[in-house]
Formats: C-alpha cells, sequence, structure tokens
C-alpha cells in the first residue's frame, strides 16, 4: 500500500486522518464546524444581551453593598442604566438590545449563556483564557485543540484560519490563535479579505513555467533522495506537503475571492458600506462562510482588535463614553453578523457548524468614577451559541438584578469549552497532550458540559 | 500502511514512546482490561496481568509474551483485540473497540511498545521518594564489551539483547556533515569536508579527534549551543501577555550565554550566576548579567487597581520563575505545586513556597550593571555639568520671578473681556472673510500653558457668512484637513488624525501633534465669518479624565496663498484658563529686549549643557532584574489562591530530595541575595543528583536527537523512564567529574563509536526499534529553524558572521499602548546574521524561523518539535529571503553549464552530483537559467535533513 500511494494521496491521508488525535468520537458529534465570532474588548453584556430593568429604575443610586468598589481602572460611580433600550424579538420575546436591531432577529436560533464568569479583568490573559481556558499565554487554542483532535475536513485549505479585524489584532493577538505546545500544523492560518495568506503567491519574476519546471525537477531530486534513504518517512512526507502547497495556491485564492458572489449577497453583508470599517468586516464574514463552505474546520472571526491609547476606541473597552464607543462598534458589527447567520442558516450550514459568541469578559453596571463608560466585570457576561446540536431561544443561567455578578448556574470558559468539545463529539476530559509533566488538557482541569443548551 | 504509519510518526515526533503510551494506551487498558487483569481485578482471569509491563512480557497462563514489540501481527494482545483469534474477542461480550483505538496499538507495538510501567507488581500510581531520578548517582563499573570506549558498551549491551548491533563507522561526508552541524549548527564548507575526506583516509582516528578538537574550539560552539539553552531558560526578548513590550536590553544576557559556553565556564558557576550573579559578581557585568534569567520570562504589565488581581498577577509572575529553575536544572515540575501537593511526584506544595520565598525579592526591569571604575568615570564626567546644568536653572528662575510678578500685576490689571475657552463648545467670531485656507494655530492647553501638543480635538467647524450660515469645514463638502498628531496605530492609519475633526462626527478626536496647527483647504472660496471648536466624547458625563486636555491659546488665521497668514481671531481677550496661562500670554507680549536677550541666552547655555550630558555615554542597563528585600513573610497558598494563606514557609531546600542531598532553611527575613545564593549553592552541590542527570542528559538530546530521558525538563512520574539508566548515571558522574564542564563530555561522546557509526537504515533492525532509541544507527534528523535559515545563508555565501550586539529582526515593531509585530516581507543583508541573533519577540510570527518551529517562547522550550507542513513549502518557495539568497548562490558560479550545476551542488550540498543529476538539472538550467536551479536546490530535502 505504501508504494502505490501518490504524494498527494499520501498529503490527503496524511492531513485527513492521522494528524487527528481522538479520531474516534467518545460522542455521537452534532457539529462539524466551529464559527467563532469574537467581540474583543469586553463587550458589554449589559447594554447588548443581559435586560436589566432593575439597573433602569436605579439609575444613579449607588450599587447596594458596593459604593466604594475598586475594579480594574479605579473607582465605581452608581448604577448607569444602558443608553439603549431593550425591546422583545423573535417568537422566544428575548428581550434585546436595540443597538442590535439585525442580531434581534436570530434570537430563536440562539442559546444565551448569561452567567459567565472569568478569572481574570485583564484584556490580555481574559482573551486568551476565552480561546484556551489559561490566563498565562503559551497554552493552544480551542481551535488548535479541535484541529489535533479532529484534523482536517479538506486537503487544500488551513484546518484553523482565524480572520483579524482591519484595525488591528486582539489583545494579546497571536497567542490567541497558536497551538502552543501542540505541534505547529494545528496553529490557525491568519487570513482576512484584506489579507491574503502569507506567501501563497509564486514571485512576480518566476514564470508558470519555470515554476512547474522547478517543480518537476524538486520532486525528482527529493525522490531520488527518499529512494537512497529509505526508513526515513519524513522526507516523503515533506514531498507531500509540496503538492499540498500547490494545491493550496489554486484553493485559497479562489476561497478569497469575494467577487464570485451576487449583489445580492454583498448588500445582505453590507460589504460596501460607506463605513469602511463596516465594509471590511463584512468581507471578512463573507470570507468565513466561503471558508466553511470548503471545508474549513474552525474559523475564528474577529470584530474590533485591542487596547489602545485611547479605550475603547479600537474595540469595544467603553471605559468612558460607552455612548459614543458603542455607537461606533455596534452598528459595525450588527448587520453583517445577522447577514452571516441569515445566510448559514439558508444554505443549510447550521446542521453542521457550531457558531459562537465571545468576549473576554462583561462590564460594570456602575459607571466608572467620572466618566461615562463600564470598567472591567469579570464576575458576569454573556456569551452565546447557535447551530449544530444547540438548543434555540433557550438562557443558561442568569446574573443578579443589576447584572453585577453571575449568581445562577454560574458558568466558567471550561464548561463553555467543554460544551463547545461534546458538540463535536470530543470528550473534553479524554482529549490530552503530553506537555512539561503533565497531560494537559483544553478544559485544564475543570469544565462541566452545559447540558441545558444541547438540542 | 507501515510507511503511512512512520510518517505519522515522523510528523508528531515529540509524542512517540512514553508520552503515546500514556496518552493512548494505558487509558484504554486502565478502562478495558484491569477489571480482569490487573493486580485490582477481584479475580484475575488467564493468569495475565495487564497493569505492568512485566505482565504482558511473561504472558498469561500460556506463558508467552502477549505483546512482541515491533510486531503487531504477532501480538495476541492486538489480535484479541481485533477479533481475529478464533475463540478470544477482548474484551468480552462487547463490539471491536473502535479502529482508531485498535489503530493506536498497532503504532505503540510498532514502536517498540514502550511502558514505563516497571515493577512486578501493582502499578506504582504516582512516584515516591524511591523514584529513579531522585537517588544519588549511582555510577557503575559500565557493562563488559569488545569496544574499549565506556559510552559504546552500555549501547552495546542495551542493544544485545535485542539481538542489534550498531552500524559500521560512517563515511567521512556524512560524519563530517553531522558533526558540524551538530557543534556549530553551520554546514562545514566544500573544501572542509574535502580536506577531512582526506585526511580521514590516511587515519580516521587522528582526523576524528582534531574534527573535534576544532569544532569545541571554534565560536560557533557558543552559537549552537547557547541557542539550546535559550530554549531551555524560554529566553525571550519581549514581555509576552497583552502589552508585549519589546525589551532591547536583555540581549546582554544571550552574549553571556554565548561566551560562557565558549570558555566552557563550569555549569555550577554558570547555575550560580543564574540565579545570583548579583550577589556573586558584583560590580562585575559579566557575571552579573546572569540574573536575567529570573526575568526573561513573559510576564503582565498590565497596571490593575483591583487588590485581588494584582495579587494573581504577582503570584503568576513568581509561577514563571519557580517553573523555570525546577525545569531548567532540577527537571521537576515544581509548578504543578503550586495549588496542591503535587499529584505525581513526591513534591510538597511547600516546596513551590519556598523556592518562592527565594524569588519573593524578584521583580522584572533593568539595572545598570556597571564596574566601579566605569561608575567613578561617569560621575567624574557628569558631576560638572550637572553642577553647571543647576547654576543656569538657578539663574533663569530668579529672571522668570521677576518677570511673572511684573506678568501678574499687569494681568490684574486687563480685565478679561470674554468667557473662558468652553471644551465642549468655544466660539469666535472675525469679520467676513473670504479664502480658501482656514488654519487653526494653537499656543497653549488647557494642560499645558506652554504648548498644546497632546491635547485633542473632536470637531472644527468654519461657519459661513450671511443667512443659511453651514458648515464649510466638512469633509463631505470637499475639505482637506492636514496636521500632526501625537500618536499612531500604524496598522490602522486612520486612527487619531485631523481628518477627524472635520468628519461630522462627534465621536472620535484628533490627537494634537507638533507643531500644533490645523490647516483646513476648501474645495472653493468660501466667505467665513466664524469658527467653533469642541472636545467632547458625547455621552452624559464629559471630564477632562476621559477627553484629554483642550486647546485654549490660539489663533485662527487665513492665507491667499498658503505662505503668508493673516490672524483673524484669536484668544486675546479672553479668561486665561489659569493664572499661569494668562501670564504666560502676557509673557509674550511684556518682556523688555534686555529679558528677551537674557532668556535666550540662557536658553542656549542650557540647551548646550543638556547637549553635553545626553552626549556621555550613559552606564549600561541591562533587563537583568531589579531586587528589594521582600516586605512580608512568605505563606503556602491554599488552592493556589493568594487569597487564601496557609502556613508561613522559610526559604529552604525543598524536601523533595532532603533525603538525598544536605538542605538548608534560613530565617523567613534572610536577606533576599541570600535567599537566592543559597538556593543556587544547594541546586549546584556535588551530591545533588538531578542537575548533573539533566545536564548530562540535555547533552545526550542535543547529540543524538532524543535524550536517554525523552522529556528533558521532566524527570519525575509522568516524564519519560531512562532509555538507559545506567549510561545515564555515567555520563552524570563523568561530568562532576570533569567540573561540570561540558567540552570534556562532548568530547568524549563525539568520540565514541556510537556516535560515528553511519546513519545507514537496516529494515530487520528497524522492525525492532523504529526510532533507533536504542541507537543501532544514528538517526537522521531535520534542521532546527535556525539552522536551516544559516545554513541558506552560509552556501550562498551571504552568511554575516558577526557575533555579539543588539539583535536583527524579522518584523517590523509597532506601539500604541500594546506592540504588534509584522513579518518583514523584504528582508535585506542587515538580517542575514545568525539567527540566534534574531530578535526574538513573543507572539510573533517570522517567516521561515516560526514556519519550521521555532518554539513561542512563553514556557521553555526543552525539545523542539518537528512538523511538516505545506506553509514551509510556501515560504521556503516564495519568500523573498530564498529568491535574494538564490540570486546570491547562483552569482558564485562560473563556466559553462556542466561546470556551473558542479559548482551547484558543491555549493548547498558538499558534493560532486552524479551524472544522473548533472543530466536531471541541465535543462531546468539551460531554460530558466541558475538562479532557478538555486531556488531548486534551496528547497531540496538534501539541503534540509543531515545523517
Amino acid at each position: 500500500m505504501t508504494t502505490g500511494l501518490t504524494g498527494v494521496a499520501l498529503a490527503r491521508l496524511l492531513v485527513q486522518d492521522l494528524f487527528a488525535a481522538g479520531a474516534a468520537p467518545h460522542f455521537p458529534p452534532k457539529a462539524k464546524q466551529v464559527l467563532q465570532i469574537f467581540c474583543p474588548g469586553g463587550a458589554s453584556h449589559l447594554d447588548l444581551w443581559d435586560y436589566k430593568p432593575m439597573l433602569e429604575k436605579y439609575h444613579g443610586k449607588p450599587l447596594p453593598g458596593a459604593e466604594t468598589e475598586v475594579t480594574f481602572q479605579g473607582k465605581n460611580g452608581n448604577l448607569m442604566k444602558s443608553p439603549w433600550a431593550f425591546a422583545p424579538a423573535g417568537r422566544s420575546g428575548k428581550m434585546i438590545s436595540t443597538l442590535l436591531p439585525h442580531m434581534a432577529r436570530h434570537v430563536d436560533d440562539m442559546a444565551f449563556i448569561h452567567s459567565m464568569t472569568s478569572r481574570t479583568n485583564t484584556h490580555g490573559p481574559g482573551c486568551i483564557a476565552m480561546n484556551t481556558c489559561f490566563t498565562r499565554e503559551g497554552f493552544p487554542s480551542a481551535g488548535a485543540w479541535i484541529s489535533y483532535g479532529l484534523g482536517s475536513l479538506n486537503d487544500n485549505l488551513p484546518t484553523f484560519v482565524s480572520i483579524q479585524d482591519l484595525r488591528g489584532e486582539p489583545p494579546n493577538g497571536k497567542a490567541n490563535w497558536g497551538n502552543g505546545f501542540l505541534p505547529a500544523q494545528h496553529q490557525a492560518v491568519a487570513l482576512a479579505a484584506h489579507q491574503p495568506l502569507r506567501n501563497l503567491g509564486r514571485p512576480a519574476e518566476i514564470s508558470a513555467a519555470e515554476e512547474v519546471a522547478t517543480r518537476d525537477f524538486l520532486r525528482q531530486a527529493n525522490s531520488v533522495h527518499a529512494t537512497a534513504h529509505p526508513g526515513y518517512d519524513e522526507l516523503r512526507a515533506r514531498m507531500a506537503a509540496y503538492e499540498l502547497a500547490a494545491k493550496m495556491q489554486l484553493a485559497a485564492p479562489a476561497v478569497s475571492d469575494l467577487s464570485r458572489e451576487p449583489a445580492h449577497v454583498h448588500a445582505l453583508y453590507g460589504t460596501n458600506d460607506t463605513n469602511a470599517l463596516k465594509a471590511a468586516y463584512a468581507r471578512n464574514c463573507l470570507l468565513s462562510r466561503r471558508l466553511l463552505e470548503q471545508g474549513v474546520r474552525y474559523v475564528s472571526l474577529y470584530c474590533a482588535s485591542r487596547a489602545s491609547a485611547v479605550d475603547g476606541l479600537l474595540n469595544w473597552d467603553a471605559h468612558k463614553t460607552l455612548k459614543a464607543d458603542y455607537d461606533r462598534h455596534g452598528p459595525i458589527f450588527d448587520q453583517p453578523t445577522a447577514a452571516l447567520l441569515t445566510d448559514l442558516k439558508q444554505r443549510g450550514m447550521l446542521a453542521d457548524t457550531l457558531v459562537l459568541w465571545c468576549t473576554e469578559f462583561g462590564r460594570m453596571p456602575t459607571h466608572q468614577d467620572g466618566t461615562a463608560g463600564r470598567d472591567h466585570n469579570p464576575d458576569a457576561f454573556t456569551t452565546w451559541m447557535m447551530g449544530a446540536g444547540v438548543k434555540g431561544g433557550v438562557s443558561h443561567g442568569a446574573t443578579d438584578d443589576f447584572g453585577r455578578r453571575s449568581v445562577q448556574d454560574v458558568a466558567t470558559v471550561y464548561d463553555f469549552h467543554a460544551t463547545v468539545l461534546r458538540l463535536l463529539g470530543i470528550d473534553h476530559e479524554k482529549l490530552t497532550y503530553y506537555h512539561n509533566g503533565t497531560n494537559r488538557r483544553l478544559t485544564d482541569v475543570h469544565g462541566h458540559v452545559l447540558e441545558r443548551i444541547l438540542a | 500502511m507501515l510507511g503511512l504509519l512512520g510518517a505519522a510518526r515522523a510528523w508528531a515526533a515529540d509524542s512517540a514512546g512514553i508520552a503515546f503510551f500514556e496518552q493512548k494506551i494505558r487509558p484504554v487498558l486502565a478502562e478495558q482490561c484491569y477489571e480482569c487483569h490487573s493486580a485490582q481485578a477481584k479475580k484475575l482471569k488467564a493468569g495475565l496481568l495487564l497493569d505492568t509491563k512485566a505482565g504482558w512480557e511473561r504472558g498469561g497462563d500460556s506463558g508467552t509474551p502477549v505483546v512482541v514489540p515491533g510486531r503487531p501481527e504477532e501480538s495476541l494482545l492486538l489480535r484479541a483485540m481485533q477479533h481475529a483469534e478464533p475463540d478470544l474477542a477482548m474484551p468480552p461480550k462487547q463490539p471491536r473497540l473502535p479502529e482508531a483505538t485498535l489503530a493506536d496499538f498497532v503504532t505503540w507495538i510498532r514502536m517498540g511498545a514502550p511502558d514505563p510501567r516497571d515493577g512486578g507488581g501493582a502499578v506504582a500510581r504516582r512516584a515516591d521518594k524511591s523514584w529513579w531520578s531522585l537517588q544519588p548517582l549511582r555510577p557503575a563499573e559500565p557493562p563488559a564489551g569488545p569496544s574499549s570506549d565506556p559510552i559504546d558498551r552500555y549501547i552495546d549491551a542495551a542493544l544485545a539483547p535485542q539481538g542489534l548491533t550498531r552500524n559500521p563507522p560512517a563515511p567521512a561526508r556524512e560524519l563530517v556533515r553531522r558533526m558540524t552541524y551538530d557543534v556549530t549548527g553551520l554546514p562545514p564548507t566544500p573544501a572542509e569536508v574535502a580536506a577531512f575526506a582526506r585526511d580521514y583516509a590516511l587515519d580516521p582516528a587522528r582526523a576524528t579527534e582534531a574534527l573535534v578538537d576544532r569544532l569545541l574550539a571554534s565560536p560557533q560552539y557558543g552559537e549552537q549551543w547557547g541557542r539550546h539553552w535559550l530554549d531551555v531558560v524560554r529566553f525571550g526578548e519581549s514581555i509576552g501577555f497583552e502589552r508585549n513590550v519589546i525589551i532591547d536590553d536583555l540581549w546582554p544576557f544571550r552574549d553571556y550565554v554565548i561566551a560562557s559556553l565558549n570558555a566552557d565556564k563550569p555549569f555550577n558557576r554558570f547555575i550560580v550566576e543564574h540565579l545570583a550573579g548579583d550577589v556573586v559578581g558584583k560590580n562585575d557585568p559579566a557575571v552579573e548579567v546572569g540574573t536575567a534569567f529570573l526575568v526573561a520570562g513573559p510576564y503582565d504589565d498590565v497596571s490593575n487597581q483591583d487588590v485581588a488581581a494584582k495579587k494573581n498577577i504577582r503570584a503568576a509572575t513568581l509561577d514563571d520563575l519557580i517553573t523555570a529553575t525546577g525545569g531548567a536544572f532540577l527537571g521537576l515540575t515544581l509548578n504543578c505545586a503550586r495549588c496542591h501537593h503535587h499529584k505525581f511526584d513526591p513534591i510538597p506544595t511547600e516546596d513551590y513556597y519556598r523556592l518562592r520565598a527565594a524569588f519573593e525579592g524578584v521583580t522584572h526591569g533593568r539595572r545598570v550593571l556597571a564596574t566601579p571604575e566605569e561608575r567613578v568615570r561617569f560621575a567624574a564626567a557628569t558631576a560638572p555639568l550637572k553642577k553647571a546644568k543647576a547654576a543656569l536653572e538657578t539663574e533663569k528662575a530668579a529672571l522668570d520671578t521677576v518677570i511673572d510678578a511684573r506678568a501678574k500685576a499687569e494681568l490684574a490689571a486687563r480685565l478679561a473681556t470674554r468667557h473662558k475657552v468652553d471644551p465642549l463648545l468655544t466660539e469666535e467670531r472675525f469679520e467676513p472673510v473670504r479664502t480658501r485656507r482656514l488654519r487653526f494655530v494653537m499656543h497653549a492647553s488647557t494642560a499645558n500653558p506652554r504648548s498644546a501638543g497632546a491635547s485633542r480635538l473632536t470637531e472644527f467647524e468654519v461657519w459661513s457668512a450671511g443667512a443659511d450660515s453651514r458648515n464649510v469645514a466638512l469633509a463631505r463638502h470637499g475639505t482637506q484637513a492636514a496636521g500632526e498628531k501625537s500618536t499612531t496605530a500604524e496598522d490602522f492609519a486612520a486612527a487619531y488624525g485631523p481628518q477627524l475633526v472635520i468628519d461630522g462626527d462627534f465621536g472620535e478626536q484628533w490627537f494634537i501633534g507638533s507643531p500644533a496647527v490645523l490647516t483646513l483647504t476648501f474645495s472653493r472660496e468660501e466667505t467665513v465669518d466664524r469658527i467653533t471648536f469642541r472636545n467632547a466624547k458625547g455621552g452624559d458625563i464629559n471630564d477632562e479624565k476621559s477627553r484629554g486636555a483642550t486647546p485654549c491659546e490660539y489663533e485662527v488665521q487665513v492665507s491667499a496663498d498658503g505662505r503668508e497668514w493673516r490672524t483673524v481671531a484669536s484668544s486675546e481677550g479672553r479668561e486665561p484658563w489659569t493664572l499661569a496661562h494668562g501670564v504666560e500670554r502676557l509673557r509674550r507680549t511684556i518682556l523688555t529686549p534686555e529679558e528677551r536677550r537674557q532668556l535666550t541666552d540662557l536658553a542656549s547655555r542650557l540647551g548646550a549643557v543638556e547637549r553635553d550630558l545626553k552626549a556621555v555615554p550613559p552606564l549600561r542597563e541591562v533587563f537583568a532584574g531589579k531586587f528589594a528585600q521582600p516586605a512580608e513573610p512568605t505563606f503556602v497558598h491554599k488552592g493556589g489562591d493568594p487569597l487564601k494563606p496557609g502556613e508561613p514557609v522559610v526559604p529552604a531546600s525543598p524536601a523533595v530530595l532532603a533525603h538525598a542531598v544536605v538542605g538548608y532553611a534560613l530565617p523567613a527575613d534572610a536577606p533576599e541575595g541570600e535567599r537566592r545564593l543559597a538556593l543556587a549553592r544547594w541546586i549546584t552541590r556535588d551530591d545533588n543528583p538531578l542537575p548533573l542527570r539533566v545536564l548530562a542528559n540535555r547533552v545526550w538530546q542535543y547529540h543524538f536527537g532524543t535524550g536517554l530521558v525523552d522529556t528533558p525538563s521532566d524527570f519525575g512520574f509522568l516524564g519519560g523512564v531512562p532509555s538507559h539508566p545506567a549510561l545515564l548515571d555515567y555520563l552524570a558522574d563523568r561530568l562532576r567529574a570533569h567540573g561540570w564542564r561540558l567540552k570534556p563530555l562532548h568530547r568524549e561522546i563525539l568520540l565514541s563509536a556510537t556516535y560515528r557509526q553511519s546513519g545507514l537504515f537496516r529494515p530487520e533492525a528497524a522492525r525492532v526499534d523504529h526510532e533507533a532509541r536504542l541507537l543501532w544507527r544514528f538517526p537522521p534528523r531535520r534542521l532546527s529553524a535556525e539552522e536551516l535559515r544559516d545554513t541558506m545563508l552560509a552556501v550562498s555565501g551571504q552568511l554575516d558572521r558577526r557575533m555579539g550586539g543588539p539583535g536583527f529582526r524579522l518584523y517590523k515593531f509597532t506601539q500604541n499602548n500594546v506592540c504588534t509585530y509584522f513579518p518583514l516581507d523584504e528582508p535585506g543583508p542587515a538580517t542575514y546574521r545568525r539567527a540566534v541573533y534574531h530578535q526574538n519577540a513573543r507572539a510573533s510570527v517570522v517567516d521561515v524561523l516560526s514556519d519550521f518551529d521555532f518554539p513561542d517562547i512563553a514556557f521553555s522550550a526543552p525539545r523542539r518539535v518537528n512538523t511538516t507542513t505545506p506553509l514551509q513549502a510556501l515560504t521556503l518557495l516564495n519568500h523573498r529571503f530564498t529568491l535574494d539568497l538564490a540570486r546570491a548562490l547562483a552569482g558564485r558560479w562560473h563556466g559553462d553549464a556542466a561546470a556551473q550545476v558542479r559548482q551547484a551542488y558543491t555549493d548547498v550540498f558538499q558534493r560532486e552530483p552524479t551524472a544522473a543529476e548533472l543530466a536531471a538539472a541541465m535543462p531546468l538550467f539551460a531554460t530558466y537559467g541558475p538562479v532557478a536551479l538555486g531556488r531548486a536546490l534551496l528547497n531540496a530535502n538534501e539541503l534540509l535533513y543531515v545523517e
């Protein structure tokens, strides 16, 4: 069997099967692919998803029992209601911020987790904790674990793609999509509508004919060398990698070519919006759908970027001027994301695709002393899931009356990822990798599946 | 199938052996088999034990092994699991286990069935103090054997029971390439290969000895083995975490490591310098720099007002030091004892906090490293200048006092006629003027009476005269705004710019730079009579803290040609923002000519002194850590939670080795430096077996690709067990005998026949030991990322061999609060130094190095992973680096086509092409030229692998 395989077939098998750590599912998988949408900066649960009538009622009053609380940036003032009204949406009547009118249409498909908590109140560690379950960098991202656990669904594109916002990388940058200590093939490949895959294209100075001749020569030279060095399978593997690279050179530009999409699709997403940031994000949303269609296992899509010299300018970190900041970020996020969900649904892709919405932590119900913004709040935030294997129109857990703390069915990032793995057919306690003295897991030594949101 | 599995193994070389067993095999055995086949079984079935290695080796009642290493098809255990035996389907009364699980068993058996579960009886679930690595060194007489070399006799003794023998000696070219890469990280030159081949033919022993001595004496030895050590000590030149700020003064540590290895500094001294160089080498920068080890790991420097968060961050920062120390020197995963007693090793949680007590006074940061002479010289050079500066400042202050007093008196006399500037909205009216150009020249801000730099504006409006007045400054009317900004976000060019003040949106602000001038150009001439400006971000509450400073002293000017400007309105007459603003405004008008002259003169003299002061070379600061006496004693953190202090602990030796090594305990308030020194002295005691074993194993690993223990920083229960325990102790003992110097140990290893044997593949031997862990052949290996890059530079004649100093960068670095690293598209010759001199920022991705598994140094990387990916192919084929080097390489060849192809092979592979190769290369060369051939050869497997 060995000698009969061509390089390409070999590569295909290698990529699809043998990278997988636990190819046998522990549970019947509900989802095959994952789309993770990440709004970095600590997107406020109180202004987007978590309706708190008491906050409106007690606006301007001190938060009972926490009048002098000091959080990440310092002292807190009194309770501050959301600048946006909430309105019921969908058949479920879920109350959603009027800042997100397009997203509101999808609430019947979403399972909200309102009782999330984080171990850190700082963006960088918070972001990587949401992605890796550890606040320290150097651990594999969930996408990398899933690549390691399940392998690839295609033979000409990366398994795990991370799409950054035009405004830049999220807090802690590449640590969010790194392979950590897993082998490097499990890291995400960075790609965006405005940023093609690195080193993909044949250099301009080399003609197509020269490329073919060079590769033919190289294949032949490597073949002679491999034959002279039996018992070293890596030599053949590297030859296969060159064939795979050639396929990727054809497939990646094709999948990134958004001009193949009809005008009504572009209009749905808003790719030609006059707001350049919204248009750029919309193109990334469209790119996400195309990547999923081509069998990319895990797509991680960012809407906004890191902390900047001004809080809340480049991401959802509205410390001082919540209204002005979210009036900017909300519209960038709303229509394109909703369009992506609509599109996935219309194409039947939600049957296999699990959609996640994440942020690193929530925000305080109070305003920050002397400002009209909210400080970080790791004790309460909202995430949601929808799509394959997820019950729609439900909520798991709850925060207290003011949204200060998660109090009912408190959930963690470990629970979140235990649930994601379960939906992919993996027991989060069994997907392990030995590193520096321990068999590491995505969920560290924690995590319970959030059964209530499973369909 | 064999090939596929083999390839998979090679692709994931780090998950071999014991780790594979622990992950894939042991859980299945425990779950599916132990119920009937273990010491705990209620009723043992068929007399077969599967909870020890000895159990399956002995077999059940049949008395034959149920696993035959290397031969899955002959292993009864697997056949039963596959339901391939007529009456033996295991586990009983169940469907077959999943195919993937069965495939794991095939893989495992093919690997030689590695199984660490020794001991005859019940399986130990954790290590106790009798664990092998915690015992004193037990050097024994090497086994008997024909070889005169003890190392060879140990190897042969392990090969013989498997029916294996070592390969014959490697041919000359293979040996010289292997040794040169191994010791220096570079390929030999074609001339060196040829010369060695000549000498080797005459007298192999002498030629080899001469080669080893030459290589170990070459400065490139320190670069190669220093790089290995930098991996172990998680050396990275940015702080990591959210801000990931670059560190430009950590490179002296890299140079220190290289120099120490080249000098063959005893490793016990080296370790002491790492932990307490400032104590043992006070005022000797060459020694003090060692403490950079302590702070070379990532840490979180984001300021945090939350008390609990602060303590957690501090705990995480010290955890990095403890983890690094335990792993690098002791091979202990001390960090696993942070929240509870170690689950697998006999490390009580107190041990973790004993080490924390040693490091309690360490903080990340830089300090001056200078000799006493340098300090004296610096003081002598700067003292007179500082004195002169102080005198001038006194003189100026006296003059300012006189002027300010007069200005204040004048200010009191002049009543302000208009309101203060209002940051939320300020208006200036003027006579209607027709213009295409208008500018706003700002002299002061609400935060600084002397400059408007770093203040901000949200919106600036210019209103047309007459009825239906409209804002003609809006960008949508075609107006252009120009002005400097005080901060940038390079990957997001639109941030903070002056265009934001004419976008009609009161959200984002222009961060005003220097000079503080906003210049507007309208699309056509307009008649205007009013401007308004505001610095307000919206929302209910709007204060200086969130909106920043606002310009408050200014002039509005117009111009017909963009050169001559006429002031049409200004802040004159407004109530000044503060008294100081008023004084500053008046100073512009009330100075006497004499005062003006004096001020100018003072400013120029002060400027000169400050320039001279700056010109004195500063004492060198290095990111080597800062030390202070801890304010509080150290406590155990219950459950690892710093908010739950438990029992106090003192700085003391960890109890895990108390039975083997004489310990120490210092008082709770022991001086800070003594704590680290005591720990260092304890680690480096000659009777401490762990550092010697760990170090000897690292040396072996870098020579052969895999250590005798394949988990080089974990000698605990979950780590690998030694493939050759007696050899490991022998090597550790030799290391001690050599006074902890590495070079004599290298020499012994390099001269062993085991090392010098060929890499020849023998299928019958591979069936027993595919990975050659027993060393029946020299295992081939891929070059590391650095070796590959250095090789490409070396063979194309472009390698810049300058040693030391600040590193080069393969990325563009930007900072806007947090730092971002963008890979370089055009790495020019400035980057053509050896990769060890690359300034390795954390969480950065650079071409070639990252592709070929240069680790992200968030953790120690005691062993590189080795992957094969399509992205590697894309980089090596298409990146400018390859193209530039292919061109340089081709430029070295001369003569006719055949001669050039010959030179190509000689340059790149240090050998002549065969006739067939020559024939195969000619068409590519003839049609597409030498550069095409160069590009192909730089991509060839032969370049990337050594045997």
